[in-house]
């Protein structure tokens, strides 16, 4: 069982969405149900030891699961360049904000970069869907709704996955660079950073 | 409404508006007033919690049109003297922004994230084994074991393929034993029983019959019952209509029930 649920993580992983402990016990487990949690830790450990991989749980309550890289990526993945770029430039201007933006002025960020939520991106295509619905489905950003607003307005924060994957240092690192400063320049979120 | 007002950093048309209400109240006496009152209490901390988080921000004021001017440059823009023929939306700093410019971004995005690498299995797709070697290296040791496991599911499906390759190898087997024999004698169809039992193994003989009923149902064996009601099974002629000959065939079916004591 435990080498079956490892090669199921792995595979569920693909798509970078979270795998859900209802599927856990549906495909691999099934008459084991006693075992959950030993089959889960054994696995675990597997994904840990044999491909450097973490088993997170990102919600206790619900029971949802996600593999991080326990080392940091040495080379560039060909793959999902692009759209990591962006969600990094994202993930800088909510941190850089201080943590929650609203929606509107995410988009008006973007807007400065060439990037529209009305129209067809030619990397990205349908930007609008990739930013509030695959990256937060991906639980790399988490939407919320502000309640009593008229229009009604949401807002961005990091998801779970981010928070997992990408560290607040990392990110302030990013952005000072990319301006050329030291990232003491902004004494608010360095000091956050640094915590 | 006024909500911007109310946010402004610099105004107190908030502290206002509480006072107000705070006088208001007192003149409160039906539930409806009291109702219309909390729901003002909502609004306002929302608009308090928002001005708050604003005033924080502000202590290490973050200049985004800065930052996306920084962007730009880094994913690689290139600002002439020109202006762009496209509409020019306000805001927008004129320049040509070249096609890899997201992946630039990318590259560098992807320093930071400890993103999974994407499992696929090596037996899908030769491409990909170039890359994979090249994540080992970093993992040493990991490296073989990983590989070990990979290769498990690779054997696994080796494995499966030849298994159902065994079974139609049996069954071809078994038909041309069967040609065999009816060519030295025929006419003369052989006992059932005689052909599927094998007098050491109960096992086998079950497999036999497992055999023999993929040659009936495709239609290139037939068996039949003789005088003394006992089947009896040929190999049916390569013939043009043979399709509806097996669909004739078809039809019968035949119940045998057989454990070890009667094997025995």
């Amino acid at each position: 069982q435990v080498s079956e649920l490892a090669q199921f993580l792995l595979i569920k992983d693909q798509k970078k969405l979270p795998i859900k402990r209802a599927d856990i016990l549906k495909h691999i487990i099934r008459e084991y149900r006693d075992a959950y949690s030993e089959i889960v830790n054994k696995a675990g450990r597997s994904l840990q030891e044999i491909f450097g991989l973490k088993l997170v749980e990102i919600d206790s309550k619900r029971h949802i699961y996600i593999l991080v890289n326990s080392l940091a990526n040495s080379e560039g993945k060909c793959q999902e360049k692009e759209k990591m770029g962006l969600l990094l430039v994202i993930l800088s201007f909510i941190f850089m904000k201080g943590n929650s933006v609203k929606d509107s002025a995410l988009w008006e960020f973007l807007h400065l970069l060439r990037v529209y939520p009305g129209k067809e991106h030619g990397v990205f295509g349908d930007v609008h869907k990739l930013v509030t619905e695959e990256f937060v489905r991906q639980k790399y950003l988490d939407i919320t709704p502000i309640p009593m607003t008229d229009p009604p307005e949401s807002k961005f924060q990091w998801g779970p996955r981010a928070e997992q994957e990408i560290s607040k240092r990392d990110v302030l690192n990013a952005v000072a660079k990319i301006q050329g400063k030291d990232p003491t320049f902004w004494a608010s979120q360095y000091s956050e950073a640094e915590a | 409404e006024n909500r911007e007002a109310m946010l402004s950093s610099k105004s107190n048309r908030l502290t206002e508006a509480l006072e107000e209400a705070n006088a208001l109240f007192d003149g409160v006496c039906r539930a409806r007033e009291a109702a219309l009152d909390a729901q003002f209490l909502v609004l306002a901390s929302n608009i308090g919690k928002e001005k708050a988080s604003e005033l924080h921000s502000e202590i290490s004021a973050f200049d985004s049109t800065a930052f996306a001017e920084d962007l730009l440059t880094f994913m690689g823009i290139n600002r002439t003297e020109e202006t762009n023929d496209s509409e020019d939306e306000s805001g927008e700093s004129g320049g040509f922004l070249p096609e890899d410019a997201w992946k630039r971004m990318g590259e560098e995005a992807l320093k930071y994230f400890k993103r999974a690498a994407g499992f696929h299995y090596l037996l899908g797709s030769w491409k990909s084994e170039p890359s994979v070697p090249k994540q080992r290296i970093e993992r040493q040791k990991k490296a073989t074991s990983g590989k070990e496991v990979q290769a498990m599911p690779a054997q696994l499906k080796k494995m499966e393929e030849s298994h159902q390759e065994a079974t139609e190898k049996e069954v071809e087997r078994i038909l041309r034993i069967l040609q065999t024999h009816f060519d030295n004698d025929p006419q003369i169809p052989i006992s059932f029983f005689d052909f599927v039992i094998d007098p050491n193994s109960f096992a086998r003989t079950v497999e036999n019959m497992f055999h023999v009923s993929f040659l009936i149902r495709d239609g290139l064996a037939r068996i039949k019952l003789d005088e003394d009601g006992l089947p009896v099974i040929e190999p049916t002629k390569n013939s043009g209509a043979g399709e509806e000959d097996s669909k004739g065939g078809a039809r019968n079916q035949v119940i045998i029930r057989l454990d070890q004591r009667e094997w025995q």
